[in-house]
């Protein structure tokens, strides 16, 4: 196997058991030196996932309740650091859409260990989808069955990413629904790919909630 | 306008091209029409990219190619600024290449190391800007590209450059003379009448076929093309051999000394305990204060190495780099100030850099990182200024290998051949 970040070469044999099928063999993705750059969130906040030593509100989520907003109760598998800054750079926007692999298999073992009726993936614009060619969060999570349940608006083209907090904050909902599925009593779980200031997830929420979810987590890659 | 003349970019199919360029699929018969490559990966609804050339931006079949024909819109006024002579034997060699210009050829040089091969290209280079030719100097390595612009601007003082690397600040502009990575030629197309690449022997451009395409139609197809080593690999020595490349052959350096021949010494498990003849030379070199790299096969045993050095032999001043260093092109910049006695390294600086008056020590040359190639160019490293025309090179090995014994095998027949054109120790 060749390491999918830095290329270099990684020894690995499947055990006996593994060789004729017995367990099955999942060989890494990555080499020791990149696997170790990630680095997973052990403690958060309760409410949008972030690492504190505490599991206690963040500053943030305590502003969502104020606004009147059911906390997600998100979930990250990593924090956002430099070297998923890195990964989310070639992923997304160098567009290198074989590198969803890395860690499809844990987000897969995730969305499967939850109790939840329906996954609700972000989507991106038709713009986005014509020049990147693929959703990042449809990539990261293939293999879950997903919903394209929401829709991004016709007039927004922008990407979140070059806007500061404040210039995401001032954003208005950016996503409609694209067929009415009764959601009566149903627990929905919205995934994307990074959660940063959660003004993305908690508009595609409300819309959710309006549809009559019973109740609605998120799950991201980094947080 | 300008900036697509020769270019070849790629742009979404939904924005908009401008009326003048032409445009072409990315993609025929599942080859990748930038880098020439089948190196496909999918994307969702049938579509696919290249994993090929991906750093140079993503070719997907959502995309189409941009270009522009190669107008050759200069004035042609250069002046050339250099004021050096060229030996005899250099003036034959920089003949040679002139002719070739003229016959649209392919051209190898095959100079030793410190040869003066960049002085050679000079009146051809000049020759090609006044005939309003667009001109490309390209090279495998950033290092040899960094260091080959300040000499190249001051000899074509009056001539507007653009250097292009991947770590470059520098925005593209169209001009005559474009010096750049080999990589950066995907972004070409049929734009130069002379290529020269310069180390086309060294990693990656050899056995490189994404490289090799990319080089072939960054040039005109009228155009002409000029390979400079001292070290070939095995297949350009076979055309050189049937005949289908012309060669210029140079085996002596401008200063008419011989090449210093490796000497080896036999050494214990050197990284595990510091050979005493390593500490013994290195106290010698302390006392006469004199300026050396160490070469060792691999980035784990800089630091090594280089602590060592320092518990055994204080007050000796010096550091360590490899190719991921972020502070690379600082250390090596304080060793060419002087500022450094020493630098232990990896087989990033064997070729491509001049440090004046040095001697050069190879620690575990019988490593297999260190091909028969590599030794010869580290070994050129040593006597490459007139006023210190020979130097010290010793390898220290646990055994002779192969590539040792071959390398001091090649330097010695150049030897041979550079003593009849009155080469002297």
């Amino acid at each position: 196997m060749i390491c999918q970040l830095c290329q270099t070469f990684i020894k690995q044999t499947p055990s006996l058991l593994q060789t004729f099928g017995m367990i099955r063999w999942q060989p890494n993705k990555l080499c020791q030196a990149c696997q170790s750059e990630f680095v997973s969130i052990s403690c958060a906040c309760s409410g949008c996932g972030r690492q504190q030593n505490n599991e206690s509100l963040c500053f943030d989520c305590q502003r969502w309740e104020k606004q009147g907003k059911i906390l997600l109760q998100h979930t990250s598998l990593y924090q956002y650091n430099d070297a998923m800054r890195d990964f989310m750079q070639r992923y997304k926007f160098n567009g290198d859409y074989s590198l969803r692999q890395i860690f499809n298999h844990e987000l897969i073992q995730y969305v499967n260990n939850m109790a939840i009726d329906l996954v609700v993936v972000i989507p991106i614009s038709e713009y986005t989808m014509m020049t990147r060619g693929f959703n990042q969060t449809v990539g990261l999570f293939e293999g879950v069955t997903l919903s394209d349940l929401l829709k991004v608006k016709a007039k927004n083209k922008s990407h979140q990413s070059q806007f500061n907090r404040k210039g995401r904050m001032m954003r208005t909902q950016p996503f409609t629904v694209s067929k009415s599925l009764p959601l009566h009593n149903k627990r929905v779980l919205l995934v994307d790919d990074v959660y940063t200031t959660g003004n993305t997830l908690y508009h595609a929420a409300d819309l959710l909630y309006d549809l009559g979810a019973k109740n609605v987590k998120s799950l991201s890659l980094a947080r | 306008m300008e900036e697509y003349y020769g270019r070849q970019l790629v742009q979404p199919k939904i924005k908009n091209v401008p009326a003048y360029v032409s445009v072409a699929a990315t993609f025929n018969n599942h080859i990748c029409q930038r880098c020439g490559q089948t190196d496909i990966e999918k994307l969702p609804n049938y579509h696919f990219y290249c994993r090929a050339c991906l750093a140079l931006g993503r070719v997907s079949s959502r995309d189409v190619l941009l270009s522009l024909p190669e107008p050759n819109l200069f004035d042609g006024h250069d002046i050339l600024s250099w004021s050096g002579k060229l030996t005899a034997k250099q003036q034959e060699v920089s003949n040679e290449l002139i002719a070739t210009l003229k016959e649209k050829n392919e051209h190898l040089v095959w100079a030793v190391t410190g040869a003066g091969k960049t002085e050679m290209l000079f009146p051809v280079i000049h020759k090609a800007l006044t005939q309003r030719y667009r001109v490309g100097i390209v090279s495998p390595r950033v290092d040899v590209i960094i260091e080959l612009a300040p000499r190249l601007q001051a000899a074509f003082s009056k001539t507007d450059m653009v250097v292009l690397h991947g770590e470059q600040t520098q925005d593209y502009r169209y001009t005559p003379l474009v010096l750049a990575t080999t990589h950066q030629m995907l972004r070409f197309k049929s734009a130069f009448d002379l290529l020269i690449v310069d180390e086309v022997d060294s990693f990656p451009y050899a056995g490189d076929k994404m490289l090799s395409y990319a080089v072939q139609q960054a040039k005109k197809a009228t155009g002409t093309l000029i390979f400079l080593t001292a070290t070939p690999t095995k297949q350009l020595q076979k055309r050189v051999r049937r005949g289908s490349l012309k060669t210029s052959y140079l085996p002596l350096r401008y200063h008419q000394h011989l090449l210093p021949v490796i000497k080896t010494t036999l050494v214990g498990n050197w990284r595990r305990k510091i050979p005493k003849q390593l500490v013994k030379q290195l106290t010698h070199f302390q006392r006469t204060e004199q300026r050396f790299l160490i070469f060792v096969p691999k980035v784990a045993d800089l630091k090594k190495v280089y602590d060592q050095i320092n518990k055994h032999v204080p007050h000796l001043k010096g550091d360590y780099v490899h190719a991921a260093d972020s502070r690379r092109q600082e250390k090596v910049q304080a060793m060419r100030d002087y500022q450094l006695q020493y630098l232990v390294t990896t087989t990033i600086l064997e070729r491509g850099v001049t440090f004046p008056g040095i001697d050069v020590l190879i620690l575990g040359a019988d490593d297999t990182t260190f091909s028969e190639n590599a030794l010869v160019q580290i070994a050129g490293r040593v006597g490459r200024k007139n006023d210190r025309p020979t130097g010290l090179v010793r390898a220290y090995v646990q055994h002779i290998s192969l590539n040792v014994v071959a390398a001091q095998r090649q330097i010695k027949q150049m030897n041979h051949r550079g003593k009849k054109l009155g080469g002297r120790k």
